[in-house]
């Protein structure tokens, strides 16, 4: 059996969602054990859970701080966070057996493709945020756009019959019988994984922290 | 003093040392900042807010420092965090030490390390930014652990540590007000409200036992005794049982410049405020209009100090006029406050404290025509004499505060059309009276207490 088939299509999944699982479920341990820091809310702030959940997924869902302080960067990072959520959504509905993950997959590869080149071109042509950028701010940006074009060129977002192979990894037998084509894209989905712990890549996480420890304070 | 950063300097050369050998020091000064055990008041947000910064600028675009400055580079709000920031990821992660240049970490030199140690004071830490970061990123958190770190090598202003917590500490206020020039302040105003509104006020001083205890900045009997006189008038007119206190009772004097530099001079100055309540035996702590005090008193003190030891409620001036007018308890008449009037919301009674709708009841109570700055609120633009900087004053610094902060702050005033702007704390009043010099404008200030004050209807 092709050595790169076993490594990345048979090995690697499981490091990288074994990594993904405890490196961030050890950062959010340690997290939530941390001291509870003085008092440094920001007001105001909603106050219920139910408040804060809406909030929350206001920000979540439409960037609003982005859409109402930075516009210009508001819509490439809307378009890029709706493709990682779509994307997300491809997997669980290709696991669950529907049909519509297809176009899920297809629109979110697009999505994540056009939005992390905007974000790209933003951040490289705008002389301010230029001047802040480091050259990882652009590495992660082309390590998504690569994720998104590999996908997309490969045909595994439009592949219903790839569900075979993830629901394989699930009941712990790889199928590695996988197009030659998809390995590319697989060996940047595992590593993708493998590197959102151990970057910013992983403040979806931080950002309970920040606003429900910190910004919001706790609920009362 | 040579330039080390900009064309300002808060830092004298015996303070800053710039050509002495720091950087071991301040390393060493920076990890125990990183550890849990001995950096738990804010070790969340301070590590957090280090290691996941996306660089989306959304921070800059709220700046006060940074967009009046025509978005000079250096007082972007990321380039100043990044200052620290460079040095964490050089020397306390594995990434930095592996890949340096890829991820932006740098080595800290004493030229780097002079140029930081001047920029921590260039951000009045009003946490605009924090309110509108995606992430909730707070800039103001690393500001400040920058400068506790300073702190820890002996490198803070002499506004705020050698004249500040440690002279309140040794004299019971920063002002250095001995008892008994105090209690003839207190003869001095007492008189003077007799003499300008024609009625006596008894200011109580060191009554033991009082339902309330009204702390000022010691700094207001001397620069902003209007605002003084005027409590001193409303608690009078409330016929409520109250004291000021001498600095024969303990610390007189509610400002805790701690926390804008150091947590342990920071809590040597709140137990001292705890102690002195506790000594006087009083049921209520009453900031008067000090912003920060108020930060430092009703929130920063909570987790640090037990409910069991802090036997008494703290409020603000502003939390008991409110109560007041709107019981009926005080009478006020709009009408002799006829004038435009707006308000500045400070930082920390606003954006850190809440405090955003009583003194607007109470100034819409008291004055004929109210009307608000733009924008206000939670989106306050800081007046820049927040952090202490309103007392400082040297390495041509009041041209710093007047040509940024103050810039944008003379523009909202004019455009209000107002002829006064109500304050509620001393920084900000101290800032608005060099900003209404400085830019020649029409206005005058005044305390919020003095406002209602004069509304008093007797």
């Amino acid at each position: 059996m092709d050595f790169w088939q076993v490594l990345i299509g048979g090995i690697m999944p499981y490091m990288a969602v074994i990594t993904l699982v405890l490196g961030l479920g050890y950062k959010i341990i340690y997290w939530l054990k941390a001291p509870v820091n003085l008092h440094w809310e920001l007001f105001p702030y909603p106050r219920t859970l139910g408040e804060q959940a809406g909030e929350l997924l206001t920000e979540v869902f439409t960037l609003r701080s982005l859409y109402i302080h930075n516009r210009n960067l508001w819509l490439p990072s809307l378009v890029m966070h709706y493709g990682i959520y779509l994307v997300v959504f491809w997997l669980l509905f290709l696991v669950a057996g529907l049909s519509l993950a297809v176009y899920l997959g297809v629109t979110g590869g697009s999505l994540v493709a056009a939005g992390s080149l905007l974000l790209f071109l933003s951040r490289f042509i705008n002389p301010e945020l230029r001047r802040i950028s480091g050259p990882v701010e652009y590495l992660n940006l082309v390590f998504l756009f690569l994720l998104a074009v590999a996908g997309l060129s490969s045909g595994v977002f439009l592949d219903f019959a790839f569900r075979t192979y993830i629901i394989s990894l699930l009941v712990l037998k790889p199928n590695l019988s996988l197009p030659g084509n998809y390995l590319l894209f697989l060996l940047l989905f595992w590593l993708f994984m493998l590197y959102i712990p151990f970057t910013r890549m992983a403040h979806f996480a931080v950002k309970y922290f920040t606003y429900h420890k910190v910004k919001w304070g706790e609920v009362e | 003093m040579r330039k080390v950063f900009d064309d300002y300097r808060v830092l004298s050369d015996e303070t800053l040392r710039p050509d002495e050998p720091r950087v071991e020091k301040f390393l060493q000064a920076m990890k125990k900042s990183l550890q849990q055990r001995d950096n738990w008041t804010f070790w969340l947000p301070y590590t957090l807010s280090l290691d996941t910064c996306m660089k989306c600028g959304t921070c800059a675009e709220v700046c006060p420092v940074y967009l009046a400055s025509g978005k000079k580079d250096i007082y972007h709000p990321v380039y100043r965090s990044d200052m620290l920031r460079k040095v964490y990821k050089r020397y306390f992660t594995l990434p930095g030490r592996l890949f340096p240049g890829l991820v932006g970490a740098e080595d800290l030199t004493e030229e780097k390390l002079n140029a930081m140690a001047e920029n921590v004071y260039r951000c009045t830490i009003c946490r605009r930014c924090a309110y509108v970061c995606p992430v909730a990123i707070d800039n103001g958190v690393i500001v400040r652990e920058a400068r506790k770190i300073f702190d820890a090598i002996d490198i803070a202003p002499d506004e705020l540590k050698k004249n500040g917590t440690q002279k309140q500490i040794k004299f019971g206020n920063a002002t250095g007000t001995p008892a008994n020039a105090f209690l003839d302040m207190i003869e001095f105003l007492e008189e003077e409200i007799e003499d300008t509104k024609g009625y006596k006020v008894k200011i109580p001083v060191d009554k033991e036992g009082a339902e309330y205890l009204l702390m000022h900045n010691a700094g207001d009997y001397l620069a902003f005794a209007e605002t003084v006189m005027g409590a001193a008038e409303v608690m009078d007119a409330a016929g409520v049982d109250w004291t000021l206190n001498s600095p024969a009772k303990g610390v007189n004097d509610a400002v805790n410049y701690g926390v804008f530099y150091s947590d342990a001079e920071f809590t040597t100055i709140v137990k001292a405020h705890v102690e002195t309540a506790k000594k006087l035996g009083i049921k209520t702590l009453v900031v008067g209009e000090c912003g920060h005090a108020f930060e430092a008193l009703k929130y920063l003190m909570l987790r640090l100090i037990p409910p069991e030891e802090r036997p008494f409620e703290v409020k603000s001036i502003l939390e008991l006029e409110d109560e007041w007018i709107r019981e009926g308890r005080i009478k006020v008449d709009p009408e002799k406050n006829p004038e435009p009037v707006t308000y500045h919301d400070s930082c920390k009674l606003g954006r850190l404290g809440g405090m955003y709708e009583e003194p607007r009841r109470i100034l819409k109570a008291c004055c004929k025509d109210f009307r608000e700055l733009t924008p206000n609120r939670e989106m306050s633009i800081c007046c820049g004499g927040g952090s202490g900087f309103a007392i400082m004053e040297k390495g041509d610094f009041r041209k710093f505060r007047m040509e940024t902060y103050g810039k944008l702050k003379a523009e909202q005033l004019k455009a209000s059309g107002a002829s006064i702007i109500a304050l509620a704390c001393s920084n900000c009043k101290g800032q608005f009276r060099e900003i209404i010099n400085y830019y020649q404008l029409p206005v005058r200030f005044a305390g919020v207490s003095e406002l209602v004050a004069n509304a008093l209807v007797r």
